[in-house]
């Protein structure tokens, strides 16, 4: 009987210990949330942005789709329109990035008469496939970027910029 | 290309490709019945002069506006200013502006004039279409100029 006395020792250790623990865990938990904070961060609704494209209306032809998101710089805000090149191949649509990888200039589709069915860049005389893929021989060094490519409602949603997989 | 520290830093490295620069030339009026037209000018030759910088981002630089009062203009020296790019490595220097007098200097310098659209009443496609258009006017004496090399 006497060997499961809690004897005042034993007591004040077994108290000390949890209120210690919790004192601990108190100053450590928001130190811990701080160090993965971005892990926990809820994403804002996905990263696309809506276009007033019909999917339905997408050919075979390029197109150009602009689309405006907000910007922040600092203080300031701006609305941000930047273009795609949108088309179908097959099932699958494709959008592609109108900024040249030499220079960063706005390519065109069908821009130079002597080579149709390519995208051109005024700048400097550059050249890309339909696929975007840079005409080896013409300053780019490298595909055109592409967009990632959703839809909502029959209209067309454009995400992230990402490295072209056509080629 | 912008004024800026980046794109200067790519100006440098790749002065064979980026020949041109744009410079705008702006005019400031405060008299109480020129003040809204004036503002309306700017905003116009700005909102222009980016989205050319846009479209030509890798041949084109765009200087930040060289800006005068109407009783301190001929503080503004296009024929300097000229020379000074060109000594820069500018095989193109281009003025763009909205006030007509500039275009008196047009035998020793290339200037842009265009009248001024009010954009501020506009909505965005609007805008947007009025500056294409602008655009359109533009690129033929750039391609004009590009060619002649």
């Amino acid at each position: 009987m006497s060997n499961n006395r809690v004897t005042r020792r034993q007591f004040l250790n077994y108290t000390l210990t949890g209120v210690g623990g919790f004192m601990a865990a108190g100053v450590l938990m928001p130190m811990l949330r701080f160090a993965i904070d971005p892990a926990l961060q809820v994403k804002a609704e996905g990263d696309f942005v809506q276009t007033s494209t019909k999917i339905a209306d997408i050919t075979e032809e390029p197109i150009k789709v602009d689309f405006t998101f907000e910007q922040v710089d600092a203080w300031y805000k701006s609305d941000v329109t930047e273009a795609a090149w949108v088309y179908k191949d097959g099932d699958r649509i494709i959008a592609l990035s109108p900024v040249c990888k030499h220079l960063g200039c706005t390519v065109n589709w069908n821009g130079d008469s002597a080579h149709p069915n390519q995208f051109f860049c005024a700048c400097h005389a550059g050249r890309y496939e339909k696929t975007g893929k840079n005409i080896p021989g013409t300053p780019p060094l490298g595909p055109l970027d592409e967009y990632e490519v959703s839809e909502k409602d029959g209209f067309l949603m454009l995400g992230k910029k990402i490295a072209n997989t056509l080629v | 290309m912008y004024y800026n520290v980046q794109d200067v830093t790519q100006f440098q490295s790749q002065k064979d490709f980026i020949d041109t620069v744009i410079i705008p030339l702006l005019s400031v009026n405060l008299k109480e019945d020129m003040i809204k037209q004036s503002s309306s000018a700017t905003q116009y030759l700005m909102s222009l002069t980016a989205f050319i910088e846009q479209q030509f981002k890798g041949r084109i630089m765009l200087m930040p506006p060289f800006t005068y009062i109407e009783q301190f203009k001929e503080s503004i020296s296009p024929l300097d200013i000229q020379e000074e790019f060109r000594n820069a490595g500018f095989k193109h220097v281009l003025f763009i502006t909205c006030d007509h007098s500039w275009t008196s200097l047009k035998e020793k310098i290339d200037v842009i004039w265009l009248p001024s659209i009010p954009l501020e009443s506009m909505d965005q496609t609007v805008k947007k279409t009025i500056l294409e258009d602008q655009l359109k006017q533009v690129i033929p004496i750039l391609s004009s100029k590009w060619s002649q090399n």
